[in-house]
């Protein structure tokens, strides 16, 4: 009485067929490229689209974008975010965000405060580390919202780019309203 | 329902039938389509249309199927009439009106983001429900923005030309500031002649508007309005007891709403008569002293060196520990107690209490003895009444109203809005009698001026004219004929031509306006400070009783006479009995009924039935040394009283002062112990207005600091003197004031109180009438000005000092008023200062030009001290009511 299932299994156990395939694997990793990076000494690249730490972003002339408008606060779906608005006493009739907080322990990344910005004023870069001794740091502020902004400008206007936020030049003005700089008033000075 | 073109109450129209959408619905004739639509529950959108005006029909939006028309027919400005057949849906409609949404939306500017409408504009909800989302020919106007008004900035880039703003300024105010004007090729909405705007500053306009357009100062571009916590309210300046929406972001207040809003659109015209729901420019734009910088935090004791914060704990045992030695030492009539009318029922009801139970003296009053209990004392003298007579609606339904010595636009501005709309909608006759031009003066049909502190003999003169030209009404005053006899003799010595020389009006104005008072079916008299805070203000109230009982206007439906409260809760503190001379109810304190009943509640006798103190006499006391301690509540009698008072050496002489109040106030630098007490936007409780309707108080914020309600520093004193008060919540409290006082919280509806005709007219009258009519002559005086001290609209008391939005547009301004005769004639300008010399002293200050006033006649506001222009007041002391006096003087004004 022949078994193929016993023929192979006693072929199997006296010529090591088991320990042949399981060195193959091995052999053949000791000529493959390593996948892992050694982070934190190598890093990925990562893509445009990415969303990673939130931060504010001023025009080419050095102006806050931000108008104080809580479309993102109201937009946020873990509230994260507190603006708070006033009339710049500056520029009159100008709107802008005396104080803003994005609480990043809570922000869930979803990029709906860019999408909600009217402005532009927000962005989302390819920071992702957020590790630290003192929790309060990832509270961010304005000015901190701000020095990401310079920090990594180049990532934030690939984001809006990337998330068809933003394009250049007479394109993008058509995709998005601006807001008229200065509405002169009629007092006399 | 609309109104038009019905406008007096006493004409039904016509009731007719037509088709709506199949169904068929009755209406009176000749009344806007779109009210009868929205009388029966459909919305058809609108944006120009609100129901406290005509319509307008500016917006194409009220779009409906007329059958027998071609086109849409705008329902608003179209006339309900018999068998037409409406149809107010369908693709056809909805299609129209997108148009509509899209034409207006193609010069909006989208800045909706920045934009303090956003979220609540009428514009953004239309294009949304009609799904506008691609624009052809969207175009910018470019127009700057107005910035020029105080208080109200205008974007006219936004405006729908919907003309809300407008109709309303014209319609309900009846201020008409506001106007449309061709310029820069756009219709725009503008202050009258384009100039900044300059009004009254109600914002009523500001409510109305349906986008953006108009916006607030105060507050831009500080919120969005779904990051506001609205809490219904009740506001505290005057007694007009005006809901308000009080809304804060965290801990501080943004602005101040009402409901009147373009939200709320749709009403009976017929409504109005109980109130349009809109505010006055103190209720809006004075919330600033809420969460101002000066409130105090903590409690303070005076210690070596000045006031020191202190905790609760100590201060409440040192304030408790001091009142229980002076009681042990002195008795607990050398205790007496101060409250304000800005304080709730509850806190009024507590301090009463607390006075009468804890410590056990009579020695207590509140602010109402400045004026109102004048009015209270005389109408429960003579009637059996504690409060006005008439409610809003029959004021605003009168034939005749005579409104005498009472600025009732500028010291109750909501209510006034009820006697304008009795004159331009009902058409009433009114008689305004002051010494100065009022703006009510001005809309009136029988403007009447008198001279300064004369309004009460124009009352003698009026009775007199009423006698002699046989207007009495034989039905009110033939079950009465001694009374009649009495006062026919009275009168009989008085020469009309006296007093109208003596007033300054002429002979055949006082039979007229006799004439027209007598002879209308319903008459109202209002009066306010020109009687109850001038000399002789009982005496006055008590002429005013005879005149409208000689013409048959007690009793009667729609008849009677009714005075405004300044503070918030003036009859609150009567109601609640916080006058020596009133248990709560308000019952005499001497009624032995009702003193057992209160005993029996408090669980402890009730002081010595002897007479208690009452304001003047506290501080008369105060000065002999017989008071030895004071507690004030919110009072600040060192401001209010004139210097010659000496209030100073009377509080100075105290072992103990107790102030409580919210900032740190003149007299509250003099005391022992100072109490941070919370302002109305904390407080729960509630407040009484002038026509008896109880309204509640909801806490928008928490307390600031340690502050805390006036009623748990009450509590905590009561305590700490051995006698605890049983209170954990407001609710504790009313409810024992609901046991005592059934039927109390009459939830905003008011008892109709009949006056009681009988005792005083069968026995009193006739004794009193004799010594009542007489014209005293005026001695000649070496000074030639009549000096008064006038309200303002924009300031309530001293308490709207505190609001900085009040004081932008309104500051001290340091300037008598002068009429522009004497202007010329003593040779004065702009610049010029002058001094102002009366028997009391001399202050010098800058000068104005008032056209509201008559030659001979100044004023200053009394809301400043700065100069001290109550210091040059002399005061005098009702012999009746102990209400002081010192509102007028005579001066002489000489150029510095």
């Amino acid at each position: 009485m022949s078994n193929p299932t016993a023929t192979k299994k006693f072929f199997d156990a006296v010529l090591f067929r088991e320990i042949w395939n399981a060195m193959k694997v091995t052999f053949k990793h000791m000529l493959h490229r390593p996948i892992t990076f050694q982070y934190p000494r190598e890093k990925r690249t990562i893509p445009d689209a990415h969303r990673g730490a939130l931060c504010l972003l001023r025009y080419e002339d050095g102006t806050e974008r931000c108008v104080g408008c809580d479309l993102c606060e109201v937009a946020c779906p873990s509230h994260c975010i507190k603006v708070i608005s006033e009339e710049d006493k500056t520029l009159p009739l100008q709107r802008y965000a005396t104080e803003f907080y994005i609480d990043i322990t809570k922000c869930v990344f979803c990029g709906y405060c860019v999408e909600a910005c009217p402005v532009n004023a927000l962005a989302m870069t390819k920071v992702y580390e957020f590790s630290t001794h003192d929790k309060r740091t990832l509270l961010f502020d304005k000015a901190r919202l701000y020095q990401i902004g310079e920090r990594h400008i180049d990532d934030a206007k690939k984001y809006l780019y990337a998330h068809n936020q933003e394009k250049e030049g007479e394109e993008g003005r058509a995709y998005r309203y601006h807001f008229p700089v200065s509405i002169k008033s009629t007092q006399e000075p | 329902m609309g109104l038009k073109p019905v406008t007096t109450p006493d004409v039904e129209a016509a009731t007719i039938e037509l088709t709506l959408d199949g169904e068929i619905v009755q209406a009176k004739e000749g009344v806007s389509l779109y009210d009868v639509i929205s009388s029966t529950g459909k919305i058809v959108p609108a944006m120009c249309y609100h129901y406290t005006f005509d319509p307008f029909g500016s917006c194409g939006m009220c779009l409906v199927l007329q059958e027998g028309k071609k086109a849409p027919v705008r329902s608003c400005t179209a006339k309900a009439a018999a068998g037409m057949v409406i149809q107010t849906e369908g693709e056809e409609l909805f299609l129209a009106r997108k148009k509509g949404v899209e034409k207006h939306l193609s010069v909006h500017p989208l800045d909706c983001p920045v934009c303090d409408a956003d979220g609540h504009c009428e514009l953004q909800d239309m294009a949304f429900e009609h799904g506008v989302t691609n624009l052809a020919n969207a175009k910018q106007k470019n127009i700057p923005e107005d910035t020029r008004s105080l208080v109200l900035d205008f974007n006219m880039n936004r405006c729908i030309a919907c003309g809300e703003c407008i109709n309303i300024c014209k319609d309900v105010l009846r201020i008409d500031a506001l106007q449309f004007m061709k310029k820069d090729g756009f219709t725009q909405v503008v202050a009258k002649g384009d100039q900044a705007l300059d009004c009254e500053f109600c914002g009523d306009c500001l409510a109305v508007c349906p986008v953006g357009a108009i916006t607030n100062k105060f507050s831009k571009y500080a919120y969005k309005p779904w990051q506001l916590k609205k809490t219904t309210t009740t506001c505290n300046y005057c007694g007009d007891g005006c809901q308000i929406y009080v809304e804060t972001k965290d801990t501080e207040v943004v602005r101040v709403t009402s409901p009147l809003s373009w939200k709320n659109k749709w009403g009976d015209r017929t409504d109005t008569v109980n109130g349009h729901d809109g505010i006055c420019v103190r209720g809006r734009f004075g919330f600033q002293f809420i969460d101002s910088a000066t409130r105090l935090k903590a409690p303070l004791v005076r210690t070596d060196s000045g006031l020191q914060p202190s905790p609760w704990l100590d201060a409440l045992d040192m304030a408790a520990g001091r009142l229980a030695y002076v009681k042990a030492q002195y008795g607990a009539q050398a205790i007496a107690g101060l409250i304000t009318a800005r304080c709730t029922n509850e806190d009024l009801y507590v301090f009463q209490k607390f006075m009468r139970s804890v410590i056990g003296t009579n020695h207590l009053d509140s602010s109402a003895r400045y004026g109102h209990l004048n009015f209270v004392r005389a109408m429960k003298h003579a009637l059996g009444l504690h409060r006005m007579m008439n409610t809003s609606e029959e004021i605003n339904k009168a034939k005749a109203l005579l409104i005498i010595g009472a600025n009732i636009t500028e010291t109750n501005p909501v209510a006034s809005l009820r006697v304008k709309s009795a004159m331009g909608l009902y058409k009433a006759q009114t008689i305004v009698v002051d010494s100065m031009q009022t703006n009510i003066a001005k809309l009136a049909s029988h403007p009447t001026m008198v001279k300064p502190g004369t309004e009460g003999l124009y009352i003698q003169g009026l009775v007199k004219s009423v006698i002699d030209q046989d207007l009495i009404d034989e039905d009110a005053t033939s079950a009465f004929p001694e009374a009649l006899d009495s006062l026919r003799q009275a009168v009989g010595s008085l020469s009309l031509e006296d007093i109208a020389d003596q007033t300054g009006v002429d002979l055949k104005h006082i039979h007229e306006a006799a004439r027209i008072f007598a002879e209308a079916s319903r008459s109202i008299i209002i009066c306010g400070e020109g009687i109850l805070r001038h000399a002789g203000g009982y005496q006055h109230m008590l002429h005013l009783i005879d005149l409208a009982w000689l013409t048959g206007k007690l009793g009667r439906k729609g008849c009677g006479i009714n005075t405004y409260t300044e503070e918030a809760n003036e009859q609150g503190a009567v109601d609640m009995g916080v006058a020596p001379e009133f248990l709560p109810g308000p019952v005499a304190f001497t009624d032995s009924q009702a003193r057992e009943k209160f005993g029996r509640v408090w669980g402890n006798n009730l002081p010595d039935s002897a007479r208690g103190a009452n304001l003047m006499e506290i501080l008369d006391r105060c000065r002999t040394g017989e008071i030895k301690a004071l507690y004030l509540v919110g009072e600040n009698p060192l401001e209010t009283l004139p210097a010659s008072y000496e209030v100073t050496s009377a509080l100075a002489k105290l072992e103990v002062l107790i102030c409580q109040d919210p900032f740190l106030t003149e007299t509250a630098k003099m005391a022992h112990v100072v109490f941070p007490a919370s302002t109305f936007a904390e407080k729960d409780g509630t407040v009484t207005n002038q026509e008896g309707k109880v309204q509640f108080l909801r806490p928008a914020l928490d307390s600031l600091g340690e502050s805390t309600l006036d009623w748990h520093i009450m509590v905590g004193m009561a305590n700490g003197l051995g006698s605890p008060m049983e209170y954990e919540t407001t609710q504790d409290i009313q409810n024992e004031i609901r046991k005592v006082l059934p039927g109390y919280y009459n939830l905003g509806k008011v008892p109709h109180v009949a006056p009681h005709l009988s005792e005083y007219f069968s026995k009193v009258l006739p004794r009193e009438a004799s010594s009542r009519y007489s014209v005293i002559t005026k001695s000649a005086t070496q000074r030639p000005f009549a000096l008064r001290m006038i309200q303002l609209i924009y300031h309530s008391g001293k308490l709207s000092t505190q609001a900085s939005g009040l004081m932008e547009i309104s500051p001290n301004m340091s300037r008598l008023r002068m009429s522009a005769e004497d202007f010329k004639n003593l040779g004065l300008s702009a610049h010029v200062r002058v001094r102002i010399t009366s028997d009391q002293g001399t202050v010098e200050m800058g000068v104005e030009e008032d056209m509201s006033l008559m030659p001979g006649t100044c004023a200053v506001p009394e809301h400043f001290n700065d100069p001290p222009v109550k210091d040059l007041m002399p005061l005098q002391v009702d012999p009746v009511t102990g209400v002081p006096y010192f509102k007028l003087t005579d001066v002489s004004i000489e150029k510095v």
